[in-house]
């Protein structure tokens, strides 16, 4: 399998007259895309689209997803199967990124657990997201007291579908650059690189319902089975976020498109280790669910022989029990783990980090405390309704201050503390 | 009474009653009703009569 990843890169955005891309500016139509937007019924007349820079005194709030713009230009398929298009298996030909752009789903709050993305000062630092020209999408639904089901099913359509039309408007353009990845089929694999490790990755999708789901193909997790997939098929779309869950560390369908552990285990295929397989598994609400995920996960690292496994986790909480069932039974099979988390260790740092944890856990990557907190001062503009600051997770009544400044934990900032490692900070022992 | 037992076992809980599921640890909204109330009460009763129950280590309660 080989996907080529066309690349755009967008140094600046502009509303224009027509939707294309020219000389590092990504122009927008912006009738075009709030008309695109509002063939939903579900969606409210009062749509609106705005652009937000890296620098800028902007602060977007709550941000429910992030997307990169793709398009497939070649190869079966197209961008978030099931999803916006057909269920055809995507990760192979060619797919158009607009590089260095994200749409941004933000307006009217779905669900208390959305997120803050400042694109200046120093919540910028905590959110990748602050670094990307965003498009954002002001949205609300058409029906105050709508189900919030039906809601969150609207908002992640649009943010779909607007990240799909702004990557087809520039399609038949000269790439900036192109990166080409491969992944060999699991027989070439097995016989390939003798002397190296087999390692694998168990990529744990949230999964527990009310508002917290993904979605692989188009089928909500919650219900499948754990399973294979080729990590190009996820840089294709292939998962896609519909979660309302604490906003550091829900996987945005931005970071599941660029994921940094698919990536980097790509890079590293047949130098450090030998990259077999990549296994999707779920986060479910009862302990059968758990127990038979987790058995079924690592069974399926066991019969592929690897020695090895990356497990990221999402979300926190109860997930922490998925991710020491995949880190012991993994470790039971003989198969050697390395977790990558976050912390809840409260606000002083002095609490237990994660609720569950086992012996054989002791290679552990964190992105952080996710109860850090953190002042964000008052910007310039506001996209989106900063009161709400006062009733997303991780802020309480009265984080927003007269002046309008914001006082948070890191939770309520928009990837602060990826578990997928999609961050800009880093720490380093010395 | 807990769903995730392995939790209450990290945290050091001395009786342990598993329950349903974490968004309803005590209900289960597919059973109707009376069903649910029947299901309640026995998951009740077995937390009284865990309290009842003279442990010498960590235990769970499956029946």
């Amino acid at each position: 399998m080989k996907l080529e990843l066309q690349k755009l890169n967008v140094k600046s955005l502009k509303f224009g007259d027509k939707t294309g891309f020219s000389d590092g500016v990504l122009a927008i139509n912006k009738a075009e895309l709030i008309a695109l937007i509002s063939e939903d019924p579900m969606l409210g007349k009062n749509i609106d689209a705005d652009i937000a820079m890296p620098g800028e005194s902007v602060r977007i709030m709550p941000v429910k997803d992030v997307i990169e713009p793709r398009w497939k230009i070649e190869g079966k398929g197209q961008v978030f199967p099931g999803m916006l298009s057909d269920v055809e298996t995507v990760g192979e030909g060619k797919t158009l990124v607009l590089s260095g752009c994200a749409v941004l789903t933000a307006g009217k709050l779905v669900r208390f657990q959305e997120g803050i993305i400042d694109m200046s000062g120093p919540g910028a630092d905590y959110t990748p997201y602050s670094k990307t020209c965003n498009v954002v999408l002001i949205l609300e639904p058409s029906d105050p007291n709508m189900d919030k089901h039906d809601y969150e099913t609207a908002c992640r359509m649009a943010g779909l579908k607007a990240a799909a039309y702004l990557a087809k408007s520039c399609s038949g353009l000269q790439a900036d650059s192109t990166e080409v990845y491969e992944m060999p089929k699991i027989r070439d694999a097995m016989n390939s690189y003798p002397e190296l490790p087999k390692v694998g990755y168990i990529y744990m999708l949230q999964t527990q319902g009310l508002l917290h789901d993904t979605y692989l193909y188009g089928v909500d997790v919650k219900r499948i089975l754990p399973t294979l997939i080729s990590p190009l098929e996820v840089m294709d779309g292939a998962i896609v976020s519909g979660n309302c869950v604490s906003a550091c560390d829900k996987n945005s369908t931005y970071s599941h498109l660029n994921n940094p552990v698919i990536s980097d285990m790509l890079k590293r295929h047949g130098k450090d280790f030998n990259f077999v397989a990549c296994i999707v598994t779920n986060e479910n609400v009862t302990l059968a669910d758990k127990r038979r995920s987790s058995s079924y996960a690592t069974k399926l690292a066991a019969m592929l022989g690897l020695d090895g496994v990356v497990i990221t986790e999402e979300g926190f909480g109860n997930p922490d029990a998925d991710l020491i069932m995949n880190c012991r039974k993994s470790e039971q099979l003989g198969i050697k783990t390395a977790l990558l988390t976050d912390e809840y260790a409260g606000q002083d740092g002095a609490s237990q980090s994660l609720a569950d944890s086992c012996p054989e856990g002791d290679a552990c990557v964190t992105a952080g405390n996710a109860n850090e907190v953190i002042k964000l001062p008052a910007m310039k503009k506001v996209i989106g309704y900063q009161e709400e600051a006062n009733v997303i997770a991780g802020g309480w009544q009265g984080s927003l201050s007269d002046d309008g400044s914001i006082t948070v934990e890191l939770q309520a900032i928009t990837g602060a503390t990826s578990e997928l490692g999609y961050t800009k900070l880093g720490a380093y022992t010395l | 009474m807990c769903t995730i037992v392995p939790i209450s076992q990290t945290v050091g809980a001395n009786r342990i009653v598993p329950t349903i599921a974490i968004p309803h640890p005590l209900g289960n909204p597919s059973k109707t009703p009376e069903e649910e109330k029947i299901l309640r009460r026995s998951l009740v009763e077995r937390a009284l009569k865990a309290l009842q129950t003279e442990i010498t280590e960590q235990t769970v309660f499956t029946e």
